[in-house]
């Protein structure tokens, strides 16, 4: 750790070409040699040429033509072979650095403070790490081999021509210092209108994440002109930078060609002239020429290697520039291992002002010892988070002093707190992921699992050995895990999680035969009293909560004589069957009224899943089925396409009466199904009986959830009253089976979703808060931490603060409600900025003050 | 029976068509055009409470409104004193609407006084169809205030001339 330290630039203070040393430097000696051949393997053609013309012709002898032109080929191909090789090293190095340029710049901007991202639109973030710096990624590739390549190709083929004829030579090569001149003038001016063209891009990409993210406000004030003429402007301003940047660019490029024209020009008129004169045999003039021609592409390859060069270099440095910022603390300390602090608390005449000069913390003083618990409550605004936010090192604040353990609070480093503190805010961020990544998200730093991911320190094997054997912890156990989703209240969510997945058999197939046991129990013990809430699979009634498929088949495929769950309503037989049963006109009819129905509902919305729940049609088929819905206007069902009277059976399949409910179900189509189960059941147990299981009470359903199986049956109801009961009956006798744990861990895998979208604002906060009490820090702060949850879980939670938490963790806690802060043992009231008054809870509202105000109101 | 213009009488009225025919009956959704009612009739879902099932609690932030389609159910306050029913609510009642508008936790219980089959609607359901048609928004503002203001007239009506100390504190319309 010391060793790398050695000499450590910021990223965003590197320059473009320091990045050469990141690659890899063998594969840059293996190009180099390379790059030799290839110079050779270029020039030994035009030797050739000249020997074909000048001995193998003129001499008419053809074993020297065949040999000479043998090699040749020979080397013709191998330059080509060799070139291709020279791109995949060149690409190679350039991606490495690419990859380690993205890594390293994003792991800076993550350790940026805080205040830098108020600035910071994501959108400009994103566009840095994906598109901007890419460019300066293909540079890196080319940086040692395009230039050496091509000063050497040059190099050797203006030797050969200076040992053909040197003032032929000297004529022709006499163009390039005049280039030389002209080309770095105006690729000053490429430059300078590139950079306004990053920026105007920012702006444009800036522009476009605002007005996205702010699109609700754009809708609901109808300000789409004001809108628009701003992204036009800009628009408009980029068009006009580019164009005028192109000009330059085609500039310089013609400005090059004109110049490689006009060489072969003179060598053609003095040339020419000597070789008249027959001071030039016509081999050397045909090799001079071919030489001459050869140069252009080297020259050609250099300028825009030049041109390339330049502009990588404006886009890094603008990029860099925009991240110019530097972390306010060290992130690991350097020469010892992280503080295990003791949880004493003391703040002192502290202060804190916004970079924009507003005192949001004025003169703040309070201490508290080891396992003391704080409330801070206060009018809003008047500085309850920012102290918090303070406190936990979130922000820097500018005068005064915060004690942790006796240390200041500013000049510890991230690691130091992050052993010692869990913080929980308002808004608790959930990352994608499973339920259990989450869980452990705060845990993770603490074992130093957090430079895992870091590949690239490893590879140069620079081990990471912090922290030492002593201070290093555990991952936390199963259990410990259990007691911090039981101790947050989010254990039942977890274990429904656990309930909703279909079983992986391979993986749990012990667990059939005890899952079974537990659908009889609950059969026995429950049965009559859920009946309400569950519609239990019986063979002889219909099954309004689930499709018609499933009312028909009765069961699953088993996967053999290919039939899948998912093909099963396209697959011939079933199709044939349909027909046989006298189904398919009904359904058909049915289809059609679905169709119209739900486009007439749904038809205009956008494709969120709220909206979808009770519809047949997924939000990704509407468009189709509008265009059906519109055909079916204009056509009678006859008439219909097989396509469409497939699409249309599809939906009517898929009809469930419990959940659908734009369409009634009619007693005759009910019957009707009812009699195609019986005949369905019959048919295919005489033609293919392995191809289906049937429900059956003995008999685990694969394609089923965990908990259907264990109702053997589907829930009535979304309502989360009727899933309460449901819930407390199945653990009851999961516990019985000993599979609670088992169903926990499945459930621990849930998806949570990218930002945490499949989990409700309760579960989010819960999930987040099972995450700190996971990491049981010394110090607790708690940023308003229960405002999403509902009143028993809130005051659960306060409860296990009073008690569990007491003397182990010191806690700060900004409360939002008033009624939850009586037992803490200390409250501060703020107001504007100050601490008004501080004392118990029985001692202030004695005191008739602030917090007297704040409970009963102003008298 | 093969023709695509079949009415739909062949069907039996469906669940989506009577929630359409109550909601016209709900003040907040009176004012509402039918294209964009259909949106809510279509997101209710009917719901059943057998007797003493409670619908909401008091102090939860539950974001329910209901719409009793049979039965009656008591509204309820808890104090440190006790359980106290306040007054029943009858048949084609509509209670809760105040929650759909946003964040509010319940000052009352509602406890079912009979089997209880009732239209339910959520504060996510509501704000996301309401999202589609912003310029319902007023509309919606305008039901309020009118049910607000009605409410205290009626109040000033039965309580106006007696002596209760209630009166100091009433105003909701002057919020």
């Amino acid at each position: 750790m010391k060793k790398k330290k050695r000499k450590h630039i910021p990223v965003n203070e590197r320059t473009l070409l320091s990045w050469i040393r990141d690659s890899n430097i063998k594969l840059q000696v293996f190009l180099f040699i390379i790059i030799v051949i290839t110079v050779f393997a270029r020039v030994l053609p035009l030797e050739m040429q000249k020997k074909i013309i000048n001995e193998a012709i003129f001499l008419r002898k053809i074993d020297l033509l065949m040999t000479y032109c043998a090699i040749y080929l020979a080397s013709v191909l191998t330059a080509s072979g060799l070139k291709y090789l020279i791109n995949v090293l060149q690409s190679l190095i350039g991606q490495r650095v690419l990859a380690k340029m993205r890594m390293d710049l994003y792991h800076h901007i993550l350790t940026l403070p805080l205040s830098f991202f108020r600035k910071t639109q994501p959108g400009m973030v994103v566009a840095a790490l994906v598109s901007e710096i890419a460019v300066a990624g293909d540079f890196i590739g080319m940086a040692i081999a395009v230039p050496i390549i091509n000063v050497l190709t040059l190099l050797a083929f203006g030797g050969y021509l200076f040992w053909l004829n040197p003032i032929l030579a000297l004529v022709s090569l006499s163009i390039y210092p005049m280039v030389l001149i002209l080309i770095p003038i105006l690729q000053k001016k490429v430059n300078a209108t590139n950079k306004k063209r990053v920026d105007a891009t920012r702006h444009l990409s800036d522009n476009i994440a605002e007005s996205i993210s702010g699109i609700h406000e754009i809708h609901g004030n109808g300000t789409y002109q004001t809108e628009n003429r701003k992204y036009d402007n800009l628009v408009n301003r980029l068009t006009r930078i580019r164009i005028i940047w192109n000009f330059y660019r085609y500039g310089v490029k013609v400005t090059n060609n004109l110049f490689n024209n006009l060489s072969p020009f003179l060598i053609f008129l003095i040339g020419g002239y000597l070789a008249i004169n027959g001071r030039l045999e016509l081999g050397a003039l045909v090799a001079f020429l071919s030489a001459q021609e050869k140069l252009y592409d080297p020259w050609k390859e250099l300028l825009e290697f030049y041109q390339l060069y330049q502009d990588a270099i404006v886009r890094y440095k603008r990029t860099m520039e925009y991240f110019d910022a530097v972390p306010e603390y060290v992130l690991t300390p350097l020469d010892r291992k992280p503080y295990e602090l003791d949880g004493k608390i003391e703040v002192k005449n502290l202060s804190f002002y916004t970079e924009s000069g507003i005192q949001l913390l004025e003169n703040i003083n309070f201490s508290l010892n080891h396992g003391e618990q704080i409330a801070i409550v206060g009018f809003s605004g008047s500085g309850k988070s920012t102290l918090a936010q303070c406190i936990a090192q979130l922000y820097s604040y500018s005068d005064g002093h915060i004690y942790i353990g006796d240390k200041e609070v500013s000049e510890l480093t991230k690691q130091d707190i992050i052993y010692n503190m869990g913080l929980l805010s308002q808004a608790p961020f959930i990352f994608s992921g499973t339920i259990e990544e989450n869980l452990l998200y705060a845990c993770v730093p603490l074992i130093g699992g957090d430079s895992d991911g870091n590949g690239e320190k490893k590879r140069k094997g620079e081990k990471e050995k912090e922290p030492d054997e002593e201070t290093k912890r555990e991952l936390p156990s199963l259990d410990d895990m259990i007691a911090a989703l039981q101790q947050s209240g989010i254990f039942v969510d977890v274990l429904r999680f656990g309930l909703n997945m279909v079983l992986d058999r391979e993986q749990h197939s012990d667990l059939v035969s005890r899952l079974i046991r537990v659908r009889k129990n609950f059969q026995d013990e429950y049965g009559d009293a859920l009946e309400d809430f569950v519609e239990f699979f019986n063979e002889n009634e219909y099954l309004y909560h689930s499709d018609i498929a499933g009312n028909i088949i009765f069961g699953t495929p088993t996967g053999d004589d290919d039939i899948t769950k998912e093909e099963i309503t396209r697959h011939s037989y079933f199709v044939d069957f349909l027909h046989e049963a006298d189904l398919t006109r009904p359904l058909l009819s049915l289809g059609i009224e679905l169709v119209r129905q739900t486009v007439d509902i749904l038809g205009n919305l956008p494709p969120e899943a709220v909206f979808f729940e009770q519809s047949p049609i997924e939000p990704h088929e509407l468009d189709d089925y509008k265009m059906l819905a519109e055909r079916l206007r204009r056509k009678r069902l006859h008439q219909l396409s097989r396509h469409d009277r497939e699409k249309l059976l599809e939906v009517a399949l898929r009809f469930t009466p419990g959940q659908h409910k734009m369409v009634a179900l009619s007693e005759v189509l009910e019957t009707l199904i009812l009699e195609g189960r019986a005949l369905f059941r019959e048919l295919i147990s005489e033609e293919m009986p392995d191809a289906f299981t049937f429900y059956d009470p003995s008999r685990y359903i694969p394609s089923e959830t965990i908990l259907n199986n264990i109702l053997f049956g589907r829930l009535k109801t979304r309502n989360p009253r009727a899933r309460e009961k449901i819930n407390k009956s199945i653990i009851q006798l999961l516990i019985e089976e000993d599979l609670l744990e088992t169903i926990l861990q499945i459930g621990m895998q849930y998806q949570v979703g990218s930002k945490g979208d499949n989990l409700s604002g309760g579960q989010r906060q819960k999930l987040a808060i099972a995450r700190v009490f996971l990491k049981a820090p010394k110090i607790l702060i708690l940023d308003e931490a229960t405002s999403a949850l509902d009143n028993t879980s809130q005051s659960r939670i306060q409860n296990l603060i009073e008690t569990w938490w007491r003397g182990r963790s010191t806690v700060i806690s900004v409360a939002h409600r008033l009624d939850i802060i009586k037992n803490y043992d200390r409250v501060a009231v703020m107001k504007a900025g100050k601490i008004g008054e501080i004392g118990t809870y029985d001692e202030l509202i004695e005191k008739k003050g602030l917090l007297y105000e704040l409970v009963y109101g102003k008298n | 029976m093969n023709s695509s213009t079949e009415k739909t009488e062949a069907y039996p009225t469906c669940e989506f068509k009577e929630n359409l025919a109550i909601l016209r009956q709900i003040y907040l959704f009176s004012r509402m055009p039918l294209e964009s009612l259909k949106i809510f009739a279509y997101l209710c879902t009917k719901e059943v409470f057998q007797t003493g099932d409670i619908l909401f609690h008091q102090d939860d932030d539950d974001g329910q409104a209901f719409y009793l389609m049979a039965g009656t159910a008591q509204l309820i306050r808890n104090t440190p004193e006790g359980e106290q029913v306040l007054r029943e609510y009858s048949t084609e009642s509509f209670i809760g609407g105040m929650s759909l508008m946003g964040k509010l936790p319940r000052l009352y219980s509602l406890k079912a006084a009979t089997d209880i089959t009732c239209l339910v609607m959520t504060r996510e359901k509501f704000a996301k169809a309401l999202a589609q048609f912003p310029d319902m928004m007023p509309r919606v503002i305008e039901s309020i205030v009118e049910q607000v203001q009605a409410w205290e007239e009626q109040f000033l009506h039965h309580f106006g001339k007696s002596e209760s100390p209630c009166l100091k504190r009433t105003g909701v319309s002057l919020v």
